[in-house]
């Protein structure tokens, strides 16, 4: 009985090492939270790197039978399409952590990409989209009320491949590409997709009955050089009168680093000026 | 003028895919919808689309495409007409596959047991969807951003179903706003440079980054960690090379803002850096300030 025993002992350790090496796997139903952004187009815009290179900016597209990069992304990421114009991706990943193993894409410039690039429609850059083939491999949630798409690996799920259709396919809208570039350049329109940090004050506030008082000074920083400190209460920026942290944010929404941004401050009863020269940091 | 800038935006708002489409509509008034959580079956189509079964003002049902790529529905003028979408006061506006010129209203539409009054679509004989209806069947339209951004959805290939919860979002004018875009940077003076976006941080932290511009690998330098900031506190140091930021990728300075700008002061984030050749998590909360 005992060796029996011994024997059932030998035998579930046994299974051990192969659970463990299978517990290092991710899980098969992991789900990973990709963060979006919604274009000014309403389009719904996630981040990928392809082959490490990137990240480009993707959009999430049901309505695209496959992934679609430009010309100028595939060189980017280093792929090289075949014949027909597929890109085996060595690597594919989302803004997030997910990885999507064995991806592949086409390589096309698509007008409509094009065409909003032209103009800066989207308000951002787009560099591709994302469609069934990689879509299908997933249960993706969706709710503009987060920041966040939800992926969730469907594990004995193989999507049905994409079959040839034939027909007239997109020339239709293809052949608009060029009227799109005309008139944007006849409009005059070009994109600003430009962006700059807002500048670095250094205080933390605290607001109570619509006071925004200074609750700390971070050392070493523009507002501790400016001479700011614990206990002034704001009570302006610039011509804006501050109320709360909401006036506090907007009053400053634009300034750049190296903007000196006058401060109106309550300090022992007393009105003064602080003029805080914005530098760089977070 | 104002009809050159509405044949660009059709021509590129009609779908970012090349088999796939859509376009841009405007909502007036906020439509009305029932507050539970439904099952909708879709069909996947030969051409990978997804199809669903909708009834449009009663009429239908009618094989349309739902694609999350497009900005706006659309009908095509025989439907809209059938469905009473178009009456015989409109007449086509636009030299541009048959469009009508403007946001229709759909009364009522309905999928699935899902019931919306007053949505917006456009009207237009869309190449595209013409060109797919050939292979596949009767397609009679796109349903895409104004219906389903009132939904928490997920949609699950392997089940054929979507799965929709209101979620109290009312989509915005994806056309209007963008004609009204498109107007203003038109009336701008044309020797001015544009300005910049400025990305803001929501919240205070309490240290610097940098990147020089040959520097091509992931992630930004941390330059300065402020003594005493949310930062310091969260045990971050300067050299570290920061990698993430709440799940964001901080690969560049404008990475690094925008993903700032994401996360409200008193919630934590997790910041992943490399330190040493090994990659650190660490925890910050940024504070209230800037």
């Amino acid at each position: 009985m005992r060796r029996f025993t011994a024997v059932a002992l030998v035998a579930s350790l046994g299974l051990l090492p192969a659970l463990a090496s299978r517990a290092d796997d991710p899980p098969a139903n992991a789900k990973v939270e990709v963060p979006y952004r919604l274009t000014e187009t309403k389009h719904i815009m996630v981040r990928g790197k392809l082959n490490g290179k990137g990240p480009f900016n993707l959009i999430v597209d049901t309505g695209a039978p496959a992934v679609f990069i430009t010309k100028g992304v595939a060189e980017k990421a280093k792929g090289k399409p075949d014949e027909k114009g597929w890109v085996d991706f060595d690597s594919f990943e989302l803004e997030g952590g997910l990885k999507v193993p064995a991806a592949r894409g086409r390589v096309e410039d698509l007008v409509q990409l094009d065409g909003m690039n032209s103009m800066g429609l989207a308000g951002i850059e787009l560099h591709g989209v994302i469609g069934y083939n990689v879509l299908a491999k997933y249960r993706v949630e969706y709710d503009l009320t987060r920041d966040r798409l939800t992926f969730e690996h469907l594990p004995k799920f193989d999507p049905p491949p994409l079959v040839p259709l034939g027909g007239k396919g997109n020339e239709g809208i293809q052949s608009m590409g060029p009227m799109v570039k005309m008139m944007a350049a006849f409009l005059g329109l070009k994109p600003n997709f430009e962006t700059a940090p807002r500048g670095f004050s250094g205080f933390e506030y605290a607001e109570k009955d619509g006071k925004v008082t200074v609750k700390a000074v971070l050392p070493g920083s523009p507002a501790a050089t400016a001479g700011l400190k614990a206990g002034d209460v704001i009570t302006g920026v610039k011509t804006d009168s501050i109320d709360s942290g909401k006036d506090l944010h907007r009053a400053l929404a634009k300034a750049g680093t190296g903007t000196k941004v006058r401060f109106h401050v309550s300090r022992d009863g007393k009105e003064e000026e602080i003029v805080i020269e914005l530098g760089k940091g977070l | 003028m104002n009809t050159a800038i509405k044949l660009v935006l059709f021509a590129v708002l009609a779908g970012v895919s090349p088999c796939p489409t859509s376009g841009a509509a405007p909502e007036k008034d906020a439509p009305k919808l029932e507050a539970k959580s439904v099952v909708v079956p879709f069909e996947l189509l030969k051409s990978r689309h997804m199809a669903l079964q909708v009834k449009i003002n009663g009429k239908g049902p009618y094989r349309v495409i739902f694609d999350t790529g497009a900005p706006t529905n659309l009908l095509n003028n025989k439907v809209a007409k059938e469905a009473g979408v178009l009456t015989k006061a409109d007449k086509g506006g636009l030299p541009l596959f048959g469009a009508a010129s403007g946001a229709k209203t759909i009364k009522e539409f309905e999928v699935g047991g899902v019931k919306l009054e007053g949505m917006n679509t456009m009207v237009m004989d869309h190449p595209t969807v013409a060109a797919i209806a050939e292979a596949v069947g009767p397609i009679e339209g796109l349903i895409g951003y104004p219906f389903f951004a009132r939904y928490k959805m997920t949609i699950d290939y392997e089940k054929k179903e979507m799965t929709l919860t209101p979620n109290g979002v009312e989509p915005g004018d994806a056309m209007s706003s963008l004609q009204a875009k498109l107007m203003g940077s038109l009336s701008a003076p044309k020797d001015k440079k544009a300005e910049p976006t400025i990305l803001a941080p929501a919240g205070v932290w309490g240290f610097a980054v940098d990147k020089e511009e040959k520097d091509e690998d992931a992630g930004v330098k941390v330059t300065e960690v402020l003594a005493k900031s949310p930062a310091a506190e969260g045990g971050l140091q300067a050299g570290d090379r920061l990698l993430t930021l709440d799940g964001r990728w901080t690969d560049s300075l404008g990475d690094t803002y925008f993903a700032a700008s994401k996360v409200a002061p008193g919630k934590p984030a997790v910041l992943v850096v490399k330190r040493a050749g090994k990659e650190v998590k660490l925890t910050v909360t940024p504070a209230k300030g800037l």
